[in-house]
C-alpha cells in the first residue's frame, strides 16, 4: 500500500509523470510479486488517465488521415473527430463495463477492492494505448497511400484486435501474479502459524481465485463486444470517402456486420 | 578527427566485408559511429543497386530515381516497423536487450543492401544481353529473394546469442519479420516505379501510385479466376 500512496503523492506532474508510470508498467516494473505484495498494481490512475488519451488521440490522428488524402477531398475535422472519439471509445467502453465486473468479482469473494480493480483496468489500458498508439504510424503510411475504403476499415480492425490481446495478455498475467501475492502474504501473516490447521490446505481461497479468472476472462469478452460495438456507435474514424464528413452516423446495423461487408467488399 | 573516422569508399568496403563474415567492425569504432556505418552501407549498396535496377532501357533520370528510392525504401520500411517492435519488446521483458537486438535488424538490413549491390553486375549484364521488361522485373524478384536469404542469414547469426539469452527473441523477430514485410510490400508498391516500363513515361512516383499492393494483388488474383 505505501508503494501505491508514494505514487498517487507523486501525482500533479501532468502527463509526462503519467509517461514514466506507464513506461513501468511497460516494462513490468509495477507488476513485479514484490511490487504487488500491497495487492494492488502501485500506479496512479489520473496519472496513467493522460498518457492513455495522449496515445489514444494519437492514434485517432493517424486514423483521420485517411480521410483527408481521400478522393472525397480533405476533411480536416475527421483527424479532430477521431482524436477525440478514440480515447472516449476506451473509457466509455470501461464506464459501461466496469461496475458489473466489480460486482461479480465481489459476489465471488475477490478480495480485489474497487480501487485495485480499477488500477488493474487503468494499467491494461495504458498497455492497449501504447501498443496501438506505436502501430499508428504504420496506419498513417497505409492511410497516405491507399485508396481502398474496406482495406483501412480491415486494417484498422485487426490492429486494434493485435493491442487488445496483448493488453488482455497482461491483464490476466497481472491478474495471476496478484493472487500469488495475496497468497504468499496470506501465508506469512502474523500468527498464521499458530492456527490448527490439517495437513493438506483448505481449498477455498483456491477456487475463489479460480472464479475471479474465469470472471475476468467472461468480462474481457464482454469488454470486447461492447468495445466493438462502441466503436460501431461512435462511428466514423476513418471517414467513408463516398459519406461527407459527420460527427456520428445514424444507429443502423452492428459493428460485426460492418466488418464482415468490409471484408467481402475487399475480396469481391 | 581520430574519434569518429569518415565514412570513405574503402573503409567502407572494409565494414560490408567484416558485416558479411561477421567479424568486429575494422576500426576501434564508437557504437554511434557503427549505426552510421551500417546506415552508410545501406545508402550506398542500396544505391548502386538501385541505379542498375533502373537502367533498364538506358534512362539514365530512372536510374537516378530509383538509387535515390531503395535505400529511402529500405530506411522507411525500418523506421515505420520499428515502434511496435519496441513495445512489445518492452512488453516481454526484453527492453535491456532492445538495443542489440535493433542493432542485428539494422546489420541484416545492410547485408541486405550489399548483398544486392555484389548481385548488380549480373543484373546489369542481363540488361545488357536485351532482357525484356516482363523477364526483368522476375529477374529483380529474384534478387530481392536472395538478397532477402542472406539478410535472413545475417540475422540468425546476430539473434542467436540474443535467442539463447531468452527464447522470447525467436517471437520477437518472427512478429518483427511479419510486420517490416508488410510494410515493405506497400512500401515498394507506392514508391514504384524502381524499373520502369517501355511505354510509359521516366517518373519518380507513378500517378496512380496511391494504391494498395495487397488489393492490387488480390484483384489481380480474382481476375485470372474470373478469366478462366
Amino acid at each position: 500500500m505505501a508503494m501505491i500512496e508514494e505514487a498517487e503523492r507523486e501525482g500533479g506532474g501532468g502527463w509526462t509523470r503519467g509517461f514514466r508510470d506507464l513506461d513501468r508498467v511497460l516494462r513490468g516494473e509495477s507488476t513485479r510479486p514484490s511490487a504487488l505484495r500491497g495487492g494492488s498494481i502501485a500506479v496512479a490512475p489520473g496519472r496513467l488517465t493522460w498518457a492513455v488519451t495522449v496515445l489514444c488521440m494519437a492514434y485517432g490522428a493517424c486514423m483521420g488521415v485517411f480521410a483527408v488524402l481521400s478522393p472525397g477531398g480533405p476533411r480536416s475535422m475527421q483527424v479532430v473527430a477521431s482524436m477525440v472519439k478514440t480515447p472516449l471509445l476506451f473509457y466509455l467502453t470501461l464506464a459501461v463495463t466496469l461496475p458489473s465486473l466489480y460486482v461479480l468479482n465481489a459476489l465471488v469473494g475477490s478480495r480485489l477492492s474497487f480501487g485495485s480493480v480499477f488500477r488493474l483496468l487503468s494499467a491494461s489500458l495504458g498497455v492497449n494505448a501504447a501498443v496501438l498508439a506505436s502501430m499508428g504510424p504504420i496506419v498513417a503510411f497505409f492511410s497516405v497511400c491507399t485508396t481502398s475504403y474496406p482495406f483501412m476499415v480491415v486494417l484498422n480492425v485487426a490492429v486494434f484486435a493485435a493491442s487488445g490481446f496483448l493488453a488482455l495478455g497482461f491483464l490476466l498475467q497481472t491478474l495471476q501474479r496478484l493472487s500469488v501475492a495475496r497468497a504468499s502474504s496470506s501465508a506469512v501473516e502474523p500468527g498464521a502459524d499458530d492456527r490448527p490447521s490439517g495437513p493438506v490446505p483448505p481449498m477455498t481461497d483456491e477456487f475463489a481465485r479460480r472464479r475471479v479468472r474465469l470472471i475476468f476472462r467472461i468480462w474481457m469478452v464482454l469488454f470486447g463486444l461492447v468495445g466493438a460495438q462502441m466503436g460501431w456507435v461512435l462511428r466514423p474514424f476513418i471517414g467513408n470517402p463516398n459519406l461527407p464528413f459527420a460527427w456520428f452516423r445514424p444507429r443502423e446495423s452492428n459493428f460485426f456486420e460492418a466488418v464482415l461487408q468490409a471484408l467481402a467488399a475487399l475480396f469481391s | 578527427m581520430r574519434g569518429t573516422p569518415a565514412v570513405t569508399t574503402p573503409s567502407l568496403l572494409r565494414r560490408a566485408d567484416a558485416l558479411l563474415r561477421d567479424l568486429p567492425e575494422p576500426d576501434a569504432i564508437g557504437a554511434s559511429a557503427s549505426w552510421r556505418s551500417r546506415l552508410a552501407i545501406v545508402a550506398t549498396f542500396g544505391a548502386l543497386y538501385g541505379a542498375t535496377m533502373g537502367c533498364h532501357g538506358g534512362r539514365p533520370l530512372q536510374a537516378t530515381y530509383s538509387a535515390v528510392k531503395l535505400p529511402l525504401m529500405l530506411a522507411a520500411s525500418f523506421a515505420i516497423s520499428l515502434p511496435p517492435f519496441f513495445v512489445v519488446n518492452t512488453l516481454f521483458g526484453l527492453r535491456d536487450d532492445f538495443r542489440r537486438a535493433v542493432g542485428a535488424l539494422a546489420t541484416a538490413q545492410a547485408g541486405l543492401a550489399v548483398v544486392l549491390a555484389t548481385l548488380a553486375p549480373l543484373t546489369a549484364f542481363a540488361y545488357a544481353c536485351g532482357l525484356e521488361h516482363r523477364r526483368a522485373i522476375l529477374l529483380n524478384g529474384l534478387t530481392f529473394a536472395v538478397a532477402s536469404l542472406g539478410a535472413q542469414a545475417i540475422l540468425g547469426r546476430s539473434y542467436r546469442a540474443l535467442i539463447a539469452a531468452d527464447p522470447s527473441h525467436r517471437t520477437m523477430l518472427r512478429a518483427w519479420l511479419g510486420v517490416y514485410v508488410f510494410v515493405g510490400i506497400q512500401m515498394a508498391w507506392a514508391l514504384r516505379p524502381f524499373i520502369g516500363a517501355p511505354g510509359l513515361p521516366t517518373q519518380f512516383f507513378r500517378e496512380d501510385g496511391w494504391t494498395n499492393a495487397y488489393v492490387a494483388v488480390w484483384n489481380t488474383i480474382a481476375a485470372v479466376f474470373a478469366g478462366s
